[in-house]
C-alpha cells in the first residue's frame, strides 16, 4: 500500500524543481503584476491598497495607450506577417540545390543568434541622418547627392522600427520552413509532375499543407515574441517623438520606470496579458489537438 | 521542383542573383559594425565620410577593454548565463523525464502550463518582477538575473529535453532497471548519455538566450559592475557624442562566440524545435 502511494508520488517529486522555479519566478510576478493594477502605488513603490480600477480608468483615458494599443497590433501584425511571408519564400529558395547552399544557410541564421540590442543599434548607426552608413554608401554610389533625413517624422521611425523587426524575424521561419521543407518526401512532387502539376499548384496541394505545422509553430511563437519585443524600439526611439512610436512592452517600462507610475504600468500589462492569453488559449487548442492526433 | 530549375537556365541565374542579394542584405549590418569599429574617432564625425575606414585602426580592439570595465561585463555575461543554463538544466531533465516516461494525472496541465509560460515574456511582468526582486534583496544581483533567465528558459529547456527524450526508445533503461539500477541510475548511466547531443543543443541554446537577454538586466542591474555585456556597452553613449568605434568593437566581442555557438546546434536544433513543437 505505501509502495504505491510512492511511487505514485513520484513523478510530481521529478517535475517539483521546475515547478518551484518557475512558479517563483513567473507566477509570483503574475500575481503582483494583477494586485498592483488594482491598488494605488506611492512613487516611493508603497502599495496603498485597492483603488477602484483607477489605473485602468486612468489609462482607458490616456490618448497615448490607445495610439500604442494600435502601434502594437500594427507591429505585430506587420513584423509577424512580412517576415512570415519573406522567410518563407527564401527558405523555398535555399532548399533548391546551388553552390554554396551550406554557407548561404548558414548567414542567414546570423541575424537570429545576435543580441537584438547589438543589431537595433547598428541599424541606428546605419539610418543617422548626419553620419549614417546608408547616406555615406548612397553618396559613393552616386544615387543621393546629398544627405537624406530617413526619420523626418514618429511614422518613418515607426516603419524603420518595423523593417528592423521583420529583419531580425526572418531567420526563425526560414529556419522552420526549410526544416518542414527538408521532411517533404520528394514522391509528391514526383507524382504531382507526372499528374502535369504546375508550380502553383504543387505549392497550394502539397508544399503548403504539409508545411502547416512548421508554420504554425513558427508563427505563434513569433506573435509571442514579437509582440513583447523591447530592445529595438527601446533602443531606435525609446517610444518618441512625443510618445508616438511606442509598443506596450516600451510604455510599460516607460510608465513605471521613468514617470513612477507602476500601478498604471501594471494595468497596461494586464491589459497585454489578456491579449496574449487569447494567442495562448489558441496555440494550446492546437499543439494538443496535434497531441492527440500524434497518439492516434 | 528541382526538374524544372535544371530544366531553365534563366531560372538558375535568377536563383543566384536573389540568394546574392539576400547575403549583401544580411550581412550589411556586420559589415557596418566591422568597419566602423576599425575606424578613427575623428573620422567617425568627420564631413568627409567613408565607407571602409581611411586607416584601420585596429587599436580599437585593445583600447575598449581600457575604455571601460569591458572584461568585468564579459564575466558577468558568462556567469549569467552559465548559472542560468545550469539551473534550468538541472530543473529541466528530471521534469522531460517524468513527462516522456511516466503516467500521472495533470501531465497534460503540467505540459499546457509549460507551453502557457513561453507566453509572458519578461516585459509585460517587468513590474511585477521588480517588484519581486526587492522583496527578495536580488535587484542589482546577479543571482537574480540568474534565476530569472533559468525560470523564463523553463519552457524551451522541456520542450528540446522531452521531444530528444521521446525520440529515444525506452527499452534499453528498462534493461538497465532489470540489472538492478534504479530510476536515477539509469537516466544518469542510459539515458543522459545517449540523449547527449540534444542535451547540448538545449544548453548552447539557454546560454545564448540568457546571453542576449537584455530587459530584465536593464531593468534590475543599475550598478556597473554587475552589468551584464548586453547592457554594460550603453558606456559608450556618451552625454555629447557616441563612441560608435567603441561600442562596435565590444559588439563584435560579444556576438562572434555567440554566432559560432548558435552554428554548431543549428542542426540539433531543428529536429529538437519541431519534435517538441509539433508533436507537442
Amino acid at each position: 500500500m505505501k509502495k504505491t502511494t510512492l511511487r505514485k508520488a513520484e513523478p510530481y517529486v521529478w517535475i517539483l524543481p521546475s515547478i518551484i522555479l518557475m512558479v517563483g519566478m513567473i507566477v509570483v510576478p503574475v500575481i503582483t503584476v494583477f494586485q498592483m493594477s488594482m491598488s494605488e502605488i506611492s512613487r516611493a513603490g508603497v502599495i496603498k491598497g485597492y483603488n477602484n480600477f483607477d489605473n485602468f480608468r486612468a489609462i482607458f483615458k490616456s490618448a497615448t495607450f490607445w495610439h500604442t494599443l494600435q502601434n502594437t497590433f500594427v507591429w505585430t501584425v506587420v513584423v509577424v506577417g512580412l517576415s512570415t511571408v519573406l522567410g518563407f519564400i527564401i527558405a523555398m529558395v535555399l532548399n533548391q540545390k546551388f553552390h554554396g547552399r551550406k554557407f548561404v544557410r548558414a548567414i542567414v541564421v546570423f541575424p537570429w543568434a545576435t543580441s537584438l540590442i547589438i543589431q537595433a543599434t547598428i541599424w541606428k548607426y546605419i539610418i543617422d541622418s548626419q553620419f549614417g552608413s546608408l547616406n555615406v554608401i548612397l553618396k559613393k554610389l552616386g544615387i543621393i547627392s546629398q544627405n537624406i533625413n530617413w526619420t523626418p517624422s514618429a511614422a518613418a521611425y515607426f516603419a524603420w522600427e518595423c523593417w528592423i523587426g521583420i529583419f531580425v524575424t526572418i531567420p526563425f521561419v526560414t529556419f522552420c520552413v526549410l526544416s518542414g521543407l527538408q521532411s517533404i518526401d520528394d514522391t509528391y512532387y514526383e507524382a504531382a509532375e507526372i499528374d502535369g502539376a504546375g508550380f502553383w499548384k504543387k505549392l497550394t496541394r502539397i508544399t503548403l499543407p504539409l508545411l502547416r505545422p512548421s508554420l504554425t509553430v513558427s508563427t505563434v511563437l513569433n506573435i509571442i515574441y514579437v509582440f513583447n519585443s523591447f530592445p529595438i524600439i527601446w533602443t531606435i526611439t525609446k517610444g518618441d517623438p512625443a510618445d508616438k512610436t511606442h509598443t506596450l512592452a516600451t510604455y510599460i517600462y516607460k510608465l513605471s520606470f521613468f514617470n513612477g507610475k507602476a500601478g498604471q504600468a501594471a494595468a497596461v500589462s494586464v491589459v497585454g496579458f489578456v491579449i496574449l492569453c487569447i494567442c495562448a488559449g489558441v496555440y494550446m487548442v492546437l499543439s494538443l489537438r496535434a497531441e492527440k492526433e500524434e497518439d492516434k | 521542383m528541382n526538374n524544372s530549375i535544371r530544366k531553365h537556365p534563366w531560372r538558375r541565374v535568377f536563383l543566384y542573383l536573389f540568394v546574392f542579394v539576400l547575403c549583401i542584405v544580411i550581412l550589411y549590418p556586420y559589415f557596418v559594425m566591422f568597419t566602423t569599429a576599425a575606424k578613427d574617432r575623428n573620422e567617425m564625425y568627420s564631413l568627409d565620410m567613408t565607407v571602409l575606414p581611411k586607416e584601420w585602426k585596429w587599436s580599437n580592439f585593445v583600447e575598449i577593454w581600457s575604455a571601460a570595465p569591458v572584461l568585468r561585463y564579459f564575466l558577468n555575461s558568462v556567469l549569467v548565463s552559465g548559472g542560468a543554463t545550469i539551473i534550468a538544466i538541472l530543473c529541466g531533465i528530471p521534469a522531460a523525464y517524468a513527462l516522456s516516461r511516466m503516467k500521472f494525472k495533470g501531465k497534460s496541465v503540467f505540459l499546457g502550463a509549460v507551453i502557457m509560460s513561453q507566453m509572458f515574456a519578461p516585459v509585460v511582468l517587468l513590474v511585477g518582477i521588480y517588484r519581486l526582486m526587492m522583496k527578495i534583496s536580488l535587484v542589482n544581483n546577479i543571482l537574480g538575473l540568474i534565476l530569472l533567465n533559468a525560470a523564463f528558459n523553463q519552457a524551451f529547456a522541456i520542450w528540446l529535453l522531452r521531444g530528444t527524450f521521446l525520440s529515444i526508445s525506452p527499452d534499453m533503461e528498462q534493461a538497465a532497471k532489470i540489472d538492478g539500477c534504479n530510476t536515477v541510475g539509469s537516466l544518469i548511466r542510459v539515458l543522459i548519455p545517449m540523449a547527449a547531443p540534444g542535451i547540448v543543443t538545449t544548453l548552447i541554446f539557454v546560454f545564448i538566450n540568457s546571453w542576449n537577454e537584455y530587459t530584465m538586466a536593464l531593468t534590475l542591474i543599475s550598478t556597473d559592475v554587475f552589468k551584464p555585456i548586453t547592457v554594460g556597452i550603453n558606456v559608450f553613449y556618451g552625454l555629447n557624442m557616441i563612441n560608435w568605434q567603441y561600442l562596435f568593437a565590444t559588439s563584435i566581442f560579444a556576438t562572434i562566440p555567440v554566432i559560432i555557438l548558435f552554428l554548431c546546434i543549428e542542426k540539433h536544433l531543428a529536429s529538437g524545435l519541431t519534435a517538441g513543437g509539433v508533436k507537442g
